[in-house]
């Protein structure tokens, strides 16, 4: 018999025998712990209880509409909204933060004074102005300069509510994006430049190579932020009359003064869409991760090199 | 050419600045010689390397690689500063080890080893792979080309840094502090392939601490400090039988 190093079970029941380095160890529940299940409770019970009893939310008029063709329409044009100014922002995002990166001064001046002035103004007040653009210049000659090769340009006519919208998004992504990019840029060490420049790569083979995949880990999480926040910025275009998911749900509810259920309707799709859209998102993150960038390199090990 | 694999320098200054990093330096190393630079930190030593493959601009002072001005072009006034393209030619010539390796952490190995090859001398993708596959053998990382930089220790990292060098069959390496970032215990394999380069004939100029490689393997030892160079002459003797002071008192800190 092996010796009971505690010594305490010597009761007429005697219980099996445990060594100490077999002992759980029990971290007993604090209050606390409940108190703040508790509250939790309370308050996602009672607002599903307000949801459910308030009459005024009217579910059957929003699951009524819910899947109505405008509103599909309106949520297709959402997405290509947001595919196209994303898409359209990223391009000009990076070709701003290269512009930003040049050693000539002019060139990243230019690139500055872009990101300053589209940031620096509400993205409304940009998608407006878009819009009344042909105001300023109601006739555009497009052509090859010093040439007679030209083409007048109605400004009215070619800005459309949905040109204006993606002009509008578009140049104010890029700001955004042109941010990211540099600070992507930024977190490749001058000492990758010096190796692209010691075995005699230039410029845009450097950049495409070496850099730009680089930038990836600090780049795509914030871009798949951005996109997010793009899928939600469509409903600003609403107010140019561009028939988007808000816009439709708005012309619904100017005929049937069903407020509330129709800005449901459009608020529950664009929580199914952004939600869809994080699942990719977190899948994305975690493989670009920093932390995580041994296991990231062991994923793409059986992958051709990107060389 | 009989002029490949040499390295003059005449007068070289460089500042950062109002800091003058060079005042002055001389160097000469032909083909075939390994010659180390050692002194104290802040000397300019690693300049003076940055300076040989472009990294760094040198100031005033003349500056011939493979038997060639280097980044510049001399006409009867003034040297010129040589388009970026010849420039990158020039460079392709000259390996470039790092201190921290600076390996491209997006490729693998044998990625590392080939971007030379294929991205500037656009070289095919098979025969490149073929010769990264011979150079990571002759680093000794048979079967590591698969791998990427995280996953291999620093002299694993350093040796295939050696290895991405010699694929663009450079007619001089140069190599930066090339052992200072690693664990004591890892810094062996990385000289011994220093030591193989050195017997195949490779002119190097290499900056170091490791005094023992310095003594065992270098024709010619500089020791710099504040940017000039204090003591210059055959490894063995400069290490054993320093003339100068300062040379005397740095071999007495670090031996």
């Amino acid at each position: 018999m092996t010796t009971n190093t505690t010594g305490s079970t010597t009761g007429s029941q005697p219980l099996p025998e445990l060594l100490p380095e077999h002992k759980k160890r029990i971290t007993p529940k604090r209050p606390g712990d409940y108190v703040c299940w508790a509250i939790a409770l309370a308050i996602v019970g009672g607002l599903v209880y307000t949801t459910v009893t308030n009459e005024n939310y009217q579910w059957p008029v929003v699951f009524g509409y819910f899947t109505t063709e405008s509103i599909l329409d309106g949520l297709v044009l959402t997405l290509v909204l947001t595919v196209v100014s994303m898409g359209l922002g990223v391009l000009l995002g990076l070709v701003l933060a290269v512009m930003r990166m040049s050693h000539q001064a002019p060139i990243s001046g230019l690139a500055r004074l872009y990101v300053t002035f589209f940031r620096g103004t509400p993205v409304l007040v940009q998608l407006i102005f878009w819009f009344n653009i042909a105001a300023l210049y109601p006739n555009v000659s497009i052509g090859i300069p010093f040439t007679d090769v030209s083409t007048p340009v109605d400004v009215n006519a070619l800005m459309t509510p949905l040109t204006a919208a993606i002009v509008g998004l578009t140049l104010n992504e890029a700001a955004y994006m042109a941010e990211i990019i540099r600070g992507g840029f930024a977190s490749v060490s001058r000492g990758q430049y010096e190796a692209a420049d010691s075995l005699g790569m230039r410029g845009f083979t450097r950049l495409r190579h070496v850099i730009i995949p680089q930038t990836m880990p600090a780049v795509i999480p914030a871009t798949g932020n951005q996109v997010i926040g793009m899928l939600k910025g469509t409903s600003l275009v609403s107010v140019l009359g561009v028939a988007e998911l808000l816009n439709s749900a708005q012309s619904i509810y100017a005929r049937t003064y069903q407020t509330i259920p129709l800005l449901i309707v459009a608020s529950l799709w664009y929580l199914i869409m952004t939600m869809l859209l994080s699942v990719p998102q977190s899948m994305i993150e975690r493989r670009f991760s920093r932390s995580t960038r041994r296991q990231a390199a062991v994923a793409t090990a059986t992958k051709e090199s990107l060389l | 050419m009989k002029a490949d694999g040499t390295i003059v320098a005449r007068q070289l200054y460089k500042s950062f600045g109002h800091h003058e990093v060079l005042r002055g330096i001389d160097l000469s190393v032909s083909a075939g010689e390994i010659s180390c630079i050692i002194g104290p930190s802040g000397s300019g030593k690693s300049t003076l390397l940055r300076c040989v493959n472009g990294l760094e601009t040198v100031d005033r002072g003349v500056l011939r690689v493979n038997g060639e001005d280097f980044g510049y072009v001399e006409s009867e006034r003034a040297y010129h500063a040589v388009r970026p393209q010849r420039l990158a030619e020039q460079r392709a010539r000259i390996g470039m080890v790092f201190q921290q390796f600076n390996l491209f952490p997006n490729m693998t190995a044998e990625g590392n080893v080939m971007s030379g090859p294929v991205l500037v001398k656009k070289i095919d993708r098979k025969v490149a792979r073929e010769r990264a596959r011979e150079l990571l053998a002759q680093v000794g990382l048979d079967g590591c080309g698969h791998k990427y930089p995280a996953q291999l220790s620093g002299g694993q990292q350093q040796r295939v840094a050696i290895a991405r060098a010699l694929a663009m069959d450079p007619s001089i390496m140069l190599f930066d502090e090339p052992t200072s970032a690693l664990d004591p215990e890892l810094v062996g394999e990385v000289l011994a392939v220093m030591r193989d380069l050195a017997h195949n004939g490779m002119t190097m100029l290499v900056v170091t601490h490791e005094m023992g490689f310095a003594r065992d393997v270098a024709d010619e030892v500089l020791f710099m400090d504040g940017g000039v160079a204090v003591e210059r002459g055959d490894a063995r003797e400069v290490l054993a039988n320093p003339r100068e002071r300062r040379t005397q008192e740095f071999l007495e800190r670090v031996l």
